[in-house]
């Protein structure tokens, strides 16, 4: 395996974002990222200016939400909390895309809502979090083309509030959609180092997790075995095994639920796995 | 040790050998080329049974040994360094044995200087060992004999000192009951494999430790670095900061039942329909009055809880199962009152339950003429204590339930492995844990390689429970750590947090000798060989490496239906990548290599 700890240490965005986070949590956080030499720590942007502080003069960045979790703020807003993040530290934006405007096809609003925030953000890259979710396939493609043209650095799957967490399918789609020039990052229930490589080897070049701790440490039973990267039924990685109608719009819902259907590996789709 | 007070480093702790028979008591200091192929612990433990124990010795005859043993972590600041292991050959099995308890007394014994002790022959009269730091005596016991674990324990403090700490048999050890245990802490038991009747077989009552001495380690700067590191990969950890410290063990029940794993009705069944009924979520809520802690542990997995107006120890998972769904009962507080039954006596619960589940279905098939039936409580309390007592029918069931079950004429109703009791995990649901089962050296263990973790709990990673394909390779990775943890000694549960490269951290700063995790994992490998070497002249061999016929035929319903056990899909590669033929003995080449020809 070509890929140290140190290598993926470096692609993962060590994130905190609950509600019921506390300042302690924020330095427990800092202290980590530099230990592990994590890229950024990822935070809400309440937080920034206490993460920039004990960050200064290291490599470890400062990354900030925006319009999270829902992506449904004004954008003058989300251009001023970009702003003010900024100003106050932040060197990455995650920005939650308008998720309701891509899905109406308001390809115009996508796109000026992602401008706003780029422009507002300056030199600080920016990530347009899609909630992967809540769209179907060429909404999620559209989302690609409409965050590149607006000049962000990043797609990212999801804000991992959202249906569904990042999984192979989205992150490849995203990949072959936005090619090498722009970065994917996936984000979104992954908790372990499998799950990291497995998005990795489907195009990620940056990881959003609360598990890097874990991941790194965990990385290390590598060494002892290969059997832990057996491959998984294809069902366990695929999001339409992940669909929910509780979740989802019933039309997200049932596209994926309806590639079931035609899948190749329908035949594993039996029983109880 | 204590008049010096000077801290003492593992490579000069004292091995105890004292021979029941004449009263002797032997020290010999702790051979360094033993620790550096064997650590301590279950290594030394094993590696002294195989050396002075030739093979068919009956292990409830004075020419067993009975080895108590630490490690070079015991009673450091290492997170759970107080656990200490019994080597033994097993009155059950037949096999070597090893059994691992946590309380105190392990720490204890390091601090009074010791690395083992070595008990050998048979006291005429019951005797306990008491050890005041230096002062080793041999006492009678004569008023504890016949007392029960509790009691025993009280006593046995009152006369020798407050700060003491007591591993005792119970009326089941005394009356050499196959299933007995050595208990500590009074619900804290060497548990399995019948090593309570070797001692009991010994006449001796207990082994009661004041130890005051403070141990010294080789590197201390790196000691501290890594037990910082550690505390806070336990506290990071979901499964050691959060589900053991709130439920305990039993926070397994609900999972377990939801997999179709929860062994019901004697593994007729993966699913008991009550289960939420006996969850540790149930527990919380009924019967629990307050956590329990073993020496340095951060975790704090241990209840006490409270039944009919008493407080008790636990219960845990396994006794939960064995007492409960093995059996169909229902009724925690019923549970827990058995379970504390068993803990008096110094009995077993996994394999107690197990064989009355083996009992019911025995009289379900027709089998068997006695009062028993699933989900039925009645009775069940006094046939516990008849079983402590080797009275009446407690005593056809205190021989384990492969006798059991073979006298009744229908062996296949006995869910063991080499004659111990398989947990509470149906083996169905979990390919590699399945393989584990088999291979294992004591015979139905779970915790030899305990594969519900990538399988079950994807810890670390997540593996298909159900695929054959690299599991031989993953058992072969557990087996070697647990037995390099069971040398070193540290708890199990720490796997959840840490690696082997942990683990060596600590090993290497505790003894000096430059040891990583391959080399760790190595002296694992050489101690689990050695166990199979120890078998293999007993004449258990490959042909016992089987799990019983029920895991063939596959469960109707639950979590794990549709499946059956692929064992001779995963054995072959087994022996392949251990480095055994085709009837599973070690090759001339890999014992060569693991300094065992």
């Amino acid at each position: 395996m070509d890929l140290t700890a140190e290598k993926l240490a470096k692609m993962i965005d060590h994130t905190r974002l609950k509600a019921d986070t506390k300042p302690g949590k924020i330095d427990e956080l800092c202290e980590e990222a530099l230990s592990y030499e994590f890229a950024t720590v990822c935070i809400n942007s309440v937080y920034v200016e206490q993460a920039a502080k004990l960050l200064q003069d290291s490599d470890v960045l400062v990354c900030c939400v925006v319009g999270f979790p829902l992506g449904a703020s004004i954008t003058e807003v989300k251009a001023l909390e970009a702003k003010e993040a900024v100003r106050r530290g932040a060197r990455e934006i995650d920005m939650v895309v308008n998720v309701g405007a891509l899905r109406d096809g308001n390809d115009d609003l996508v796109r000026s809502d992602i401008e706003a925030v780029v422009v507002a953000s300056g030199d600080a890259h920016v990530k347009v979090i899609l909630e992967t979710g809540l769209l179907i396939d060429e909404q999620k493609v559209q989302g690609c083309i409409l965050s590149k043209e607006a000049g962000a650095h990043f797609v990212k799957t999801s804000t991992g509030f959202g249906p569904m967490g990042a999984n192979p399918h989205d992150v490849r789609l995203m990949r072959e959609t936005v090619g090498k020039d722009m970065g994917v990052k996936a984000a979104g229930g992954i908790r372990t180092f499998k799950d990291a490589l497995r998005v990795i080897d489907a195009g990620a070049d940056r990881i959003g997790t609360s598990a890097g701790v874990a991941i790194i440490e965990d990385f290390r039973w590598a060494q002892y075995s290969d059997s832990w990267m057996q491959p998984d039924r294809p069902c366990w990685i695929c999001p339409s095994r992940a669909a929910s109608l509780d979740k989802q719009p019933k039309d997200v819902y049932l596209w994926y639920k309806q590639r079931c259907l035609v899948c190749p590996d329908r035949d594993e789709n039996i029983f109880n796995d | 040790m204590s008049e010096s007070k000077t801290p003492q480093p593992y490579d000069e702790a004292i091995v105890l050998h004292v021979s029941l028979t004449n009263g002797t008591i032997k020290r010999e200091p702790l051979d360094k080329d033993m620790i550096a192929k064997y650590l301590g612990g279950r290594g030394i433990g094993v590696k002294t049974l195989y050396d002075n124990l030739p093979p068919g010795v009956d292990p409830l005859s004075p020419d067993n040994l009975l080895i108590f043993a630490v490690g070079p972590v015991t009673a450091t600041s290492v997170p759970t360094a107080g656990r200490s292991v019994v080597v033994t050959k097993s009155p059950l099995t037949g096999t070597v044995f090893d059994s691992n308890v946590g309380g105190h007394i392990g720490a204890y014994i390091r601090r009074a200087g010791y690395a083992a002790i070595v008990f050998e022959g048979r006291s005429e009269e019951p005797v306990y060992l008491w050890i005041d730091d230096d002062e080793v005596e041999i006492r009678e016991a004569g008023k504890v004999w016949g007392e029960n674990v509790e009691v025993s324990t009280d006593k046995l403090i009152e006369e020798t000192d407050a700060k003491a700490h007591v591993a005792c048999i119970g009326p089941a050890g005394e009356n050499l009951v196959k299933l007995a245990s050595i208990m500590t802490d009074k619900h804290r038991a060497y548990g399995r494999g019948g090593v309570g009747a070797v001692m009991g077989s010994k006449n001796l009552k207990a082994l009661v430790v004041k130890g005051t001495g403070k141990v010294a380690v080789k590197d201390e700067e790196q000691l501290d670095l890594a037990v910082k590191r550690a505390r806070r990969l336990i506290k990071k950890n979901p499964v050691t900061d959060k589900s053991l410290p709130v439920y305990g063990t039993p926070v397994l029940v609900n999972l377990a039942n939801e997999y179709g794993m929860l062994p019901t009705h004697n593994f007729q069944e993966g699913t008991f329909n009550d289960a939420e009924g006996v969850s540790g979520e149930k527990l919380l809520e009924r019967l629990s009055v307050r956590t329990y802690r073993c020496f340095g542990c951060p975790i704090g997995c241990g209840r006490i809880s409270k039944t009919y107006g008493e407080e008790v120890g636990g219960p845990e998972y396994e006794t939960i199962w064995a007492l409960g769904p093995q059996c169909g009962i229902n009724d925690l507080e019923w549970i827990a009152m058995a379970n504390h039954h068993c803990n008096l006596l110094g009995m077993d619960t996994i394999s107690v339950g197990s064989t009355i589940g083996c009992a019911m279905e025995l009289v379900q098939r027709g089998k068997m003429d006695a009062s028993l039936e699933f989900g039925n409580t009645e009775g069940l309390l006094e046939l516990i204590d008849d079983m402590g007592h080797a009275r009446g029918l407690g005593a056809e069931l205190g021989e384990g339930s492969r006798t059991l079950a073979e006298k009744h004429g229908a062996p296949d109703l006995a869910m063991q492995v080499k004659g111990l009791e398989i947990p509470a995990y149906d083996p169905r649901g979990a390919q590699g844990h399945a393989l584990g089962y088999a291979t294992s050296n004591r015979g139905g263990c779970h915790l030899r390689s305990y594969l519900i973790g990538p399988e079950i709990l994807g810890v670390p990673v997540r593996v298909d429970r159900d695929r054959p394909e690299g599991k031989a390779d993953l058992v072969i990775l557990y087996q070697n750590l647990s037995a390099a943890m069971d040398a070193f000694v540290l708890c199990r549960f720490t796997n959840f947090a840490f690696t082997v490269d942990d683990y060596a951290e600590f090993v290497s700063a505790c003894t000096g000798i430059p040891i990583d995790g391959h080399s760790l994992l190595a002296i694992g490998e050489r101690i689990w060989n050695l166990e199979r070497m120890f078998n293999l002249r007993e004449g258990i061999d490959g042909s016992e490496d089987k799990l019983p016929p029920r895991f063939n035929t596959p469960l109707p319903e639950g979590g794990t239906r549709n499946r059956v056990v692929l064992i001779d899909e995963m054995l072959p590669e087994y022996y392949r990548l251990r480095g055994w033929d085709a009837e599973g003995r070690p090759t001339k080449e890999r014992l060569e290599r693991l300094g065992l020809a």
